[in-house]
């Protein structure tokens, strides 16, 4: 942070006077509910950290809107016939925020930097063979190839290079670390640079002059058209909601999200533009099979079969979202019919599966959390009234966050109201909570035909064949009802008038589609 | 004097190290594994046990802890866990912008709560009295993080005159550093002169009643030399130890006031860590507040004999 670059100081030492003082007609301020844990791509991070770096990185391929993974400083990608070989061809336009070209040796430099156990990458296990995958070898034949050899077919290879937890495998230039190896900041090729941060604060992007889009007549995912729109970007930490609010009023904040019990008294503010995002998350009611109670299958789907999903989603979501009981997400590229059939309310029959089930008068232990903005409580409070209407007793037990994650991670619960994080490919939001609980506690179905289907899907790599395999496990998942999917994940943002075509994608913010007075 | 500052200095370490082992022990019993937090919920018995390896946790406690003491004896209370900073260097930077506040916060608090508590024991029953007492008791009810947001309401958002979030530090540039002081210092203000008001009345009503003030009126003297002359210096005293108090309650945690002015203090970093599990952080934190506390005790201590030399003689 303390070598800047003339431009980006000039634009630092402009930005940092006052908040609310709009010198330029291109800076925009953006709240964020939390620091960023660091700088550095796919290491000691979490959602957040991952939505203000990836404005500043970008990896060699990327998610587009669907899910898909389309290439991103790769020109092309090509596989082999055996599958295990891709070779990644860069585009030749492509320069680093110090001005330096993009080039092969970068590619390698970061890939080896990003398989150094000191450098506590969180996919290295995803790559070094842990979980079956490993790459083997990474050449570069020349300034604008990048040749990468796997032990195995994999259909998930690409998928897990975009992955944003990964933080996209961000290529970086080798100024991002000091002369003694250290980490600095990150120097990459996205559509901002990182020009300054003051922990605890707020950090600054500043536009990237040289920027090259990728091919794209619009934003897509993360690909697509990433043409910057604004000079300056202050990304300011505001965790208190109702002072966001205050912010986003008195036209000191620009673009922040909001929670959606908000948009009621917000829509009313003309010079406010409101919008809710679903994501790839997934709220959920998981039930602990391993429990007597929850064993029995007529109990699960007379609990199914109780819910209303529209109207309990509808108050958890305050109206903004509908339901989804598939792993597949809404807009994902397989959420086809199959994927869009659901739990059926219908009472009769709840009753009629309760009480052939084991279920005897028994009070149901149900944990939730409070922790803003998830609807874990919300979830809970409306499961409770509806499983009451058919006879079933629930206790809610609310915990702190990191209290439901240790029962979590133990499988220490009966039911649970729980929130997944987002996974584009169908294969990994199924792995989410597919999977043997003698290994993994924390998995939800146990069914070796699923734990079979999955590892069949992370293999095959044609889209027909990895669609019958996921709407298999839909149907599956249906008749078992190891968890009920209720909804996906949902973000709502607010943005001043001044700014226009502000996109966010996944949760995320993607500040390259924000434009001053658009 | 010197040997009674060192007769405490020395008296405080067993207080600290007690607060120390306290807490380092006590955030443990909480669940919560901040590996897991960092790994989020897909988080793999591996990837959790070589997190754990790495952050020192798969290790006895006592053995943590006697690593933990060692380690605190040379100065470095290690580094935080969801950043790697130092722990020391990130309490202090944080102590700092808290203590900027509390400090400007508490001394107009007492500039104001002082004289109104002795002018309303002086009117005791009367209508400022009343009045005095009736502010103080509101003042007193109204919890810091509604009068916060009503204070930014009406001077952010309403009269626009102060800025609504945001906080720039005085290296940067001091005038915009004291518009970003004005409302958190006066949340801090308007919520500690209501407790001063009271024990300020409170002390004085009681010196008030005693003979030597009788006996200073009969000798003729002024109300206001019977007030501040000989009712002040007796009365100040019980009032210079809840300051005192205040102050060091006030710099261990106004996490509510700096959470709704977007303040990076010392509570909200204590907060963070604690629902971040990251036990460095946490230690660090509340063993420099429980330092902050015994420094304050003492200057308080030191200074009371200049209020009342009985003390000094006892």
């Amino acid at each position: 942070m303390k070598h800047l670059h003339g431009a980006t100081l000039i634009a630092v030492l402009l930005t940092g006077a006052t908040a609310t003082a709009a010198f330029a007609a291109t800076r925009i301020v953006v709240a964020l509910p939390a620091d960023i844990r660091s700088s550095m791509p796919g290491t000691n991070r979490d959602d957040n950290t991952d939505s203000v770096i990836l404005n500043v990185v970008e990896g060699l391929v990327g998610y587009g809107e669907g899910g898909d993974v389309k290439p991103l400083l790769a020109r092309s990608v090509e596989t082999s016939a055996d599958g295990l070989t891709y070779t990644f061809r860069l585009r030749s336009d492509v320069r680093f925020h110090n001005g330096d070209k993009l080039s092969s040796a970068d590619v390698l430099w970061s890939w080896n930097r990003y398989m150094d156990p000191k450098t506590e990458w969180r996919c290295l296990a995803e790559f070094d063979g842990r979980n079956d995958l490993k790459v083997l070898k990474v050449e570069a034949p020349d300034a604008s190839t990048v040749v990468m050899r796997i032990n195995r077919r994999s259909a998930l290879f690409l998928d897990t290079l975009a992955r944003t937890d990964c933080g996209m495998t961000g290529i970086l230039s080798k100024a991002s670390v000091k002369a003694d190896g250290t980490w600095d900041r990150p120097i990459g090729t996205g559509p901002f640079e990182f020009s300054d941060w003051k922990r605890g604060r707020g950090i600054t992007l500043s536009r990237f002059a040289g920027y090259k889009s990728p091919e794209g007549s619009k934003p897509d995912g993360y690909v697509g058209l990433k043409t910057p729109g604004v000079d300056v970007v202050q990304l300011q930490v505001i965790p208190d909601p109702a002072t966001v609010k205050l912010g986003m009023a008195s036209k000191s904040v620009d673009i922040a999200q909001l929670l959606s019990s908000d948009v009621v008294e917000v829509k009313n503010d003309p010079a406010l533009v409101t919008s809710a995002e679903s994501d790839s998350s997934k709220h959920a009611l998981l039930f602990q099979t391993r429990d007597p109670l929850m064993a029995d299958a007529k109990f699960r789907r007379a609990v199914a079969a109780a819910l209303d999903y529209k109207q309990l989603v509808d108050v958890a979501s305050d109206g903004l979202s509908k339901p989804n009981n598939s792993a597949v997400f809404e807009r994902s590229v397989y959420a086809d019919a199959t994927q869009r059939k659901g739990f059926k309310t219908d009472l009769t029959q709840a009753k009629a599966l309760l009480k052939e089930s084991s279920y005897r008068g028994q009070t149901i232990k149900l944990i939730a959390n409070k922790r803003s903005p998830m609807p874990s409580f919300q979830v809970a409070l409306v499961t409770q009234a509806m499983l009451q209407a058919i006879g079933i007793k629930v206790e809610i037990e609310v915990l702190e966050w990191a209290t439901q994650l240790d029962r979590y991670n133990a499988g220490n619960y009966q039911m649970m109201s729980f929130s997944y994080s987002g996974r584009l490919d169908p294969a990994l939001s199924y792995e989410q909570f597919t999977g043997d609980k003698a290994r993994q506690a924390r998995k939800v179905w146990d069914n070796p035909e699923a734990i079979a289907l999955i590892e069949t899907a992370r293999t095959v790599s044609d889209k027909a064949e990895r669609q019958k395999i996921f709407d298999r496990l839909h149907e599956m998942a249906l008749a078992d009802v190891p968890l009920i999917n209720l909804y996906n994940g949902l973000t709502v943002w607010s943005r001043g008038k001044r700014v226009g075509g502000f996109s966010p994608w996944e949760g995320k913010l993607r500040l390259w589609t924000a434009r001053v007075g658009a | 004097m010197l040997r009674f500052v060192v007769r405490r200095l020395l008296a405080a370490a067993p207080t600290l190290f007690i607060s120390g082992a306290a807490v380092f022990f006590l955030i443990r019993l909480i669940p919560g594994d901040p590996a897991a937090l960092l790994l989020g919920d897909q988080a793999d018995a591996a990837s959790l046990a070589d997190l754990h390896r790495r952050l020192g946790l798969d290790q006895g406690l006592p053995t943590q802890f006697s690593l933990w003491f060692q380690r605190m004896l040379h100065g470095d209370l290690g580094q935080s866990i969801r950043t790697g900073e130092p722990v020391l260097s990130l309490v202090i930077d944080h102590f700092v912008v808290s203590a900027r506040i509390v400090f400007v916060a508490v001394a107009l608090a007492a500039a104001i709560a002082v004289p109104a508590g002795m002018l309303a024991a002086w009117r005791q029953n009367g209508k400022l009295d009343i009045g005095l007492v009736s502010a103080a008791t509101v003042l007193l009810s109204i919890p810091s993080f509604w009068l916060g947001l009503m204070l930014l309401y009406l001077f952010g958002l309403e009269l626009g005159w102060l800025p609504v979030i945001g906080y720039v530090d005085f290296s940067e540039d001091p005038v915009a550093a004291l518009t970003y002081m004005v409302l958190p210092v006066a949340t801090l203000v308007l919520h500690e002169t209501g407790i001063l008001i009271r024990m300020a009345r409170a002390s004085t009503l009681e010196v008030l009643r005693l003979d030597y003030i009788t006996y200073a009126r009969s000798k003729g003297l002024s109300e206001g030399a019977v007030l501040w002359r000989h009712a002040f210096r007796n009365a100040f005293g019980p009032t210079w130890t809840l300051i005192g108090l205040v102050l060091g309650n006030l710099l261990g945690g106004i996490a509510v006031v700096e959470t709704v002015f977007t303040i990076p203090g010392l509570g909200r970093l204590l907060v963070d860590s604690i629902f971040g599990r990251d036990y460095p952080v946490i230690q660090g934190c509340l063993l420099f507040v429980a330092f902050v506390y015994v420094l304050i005790n003492l200057v308080v201590d030191l200074l009371y004999p200049l209020f009342d030399p009985r003390v000094a003689e006892a």
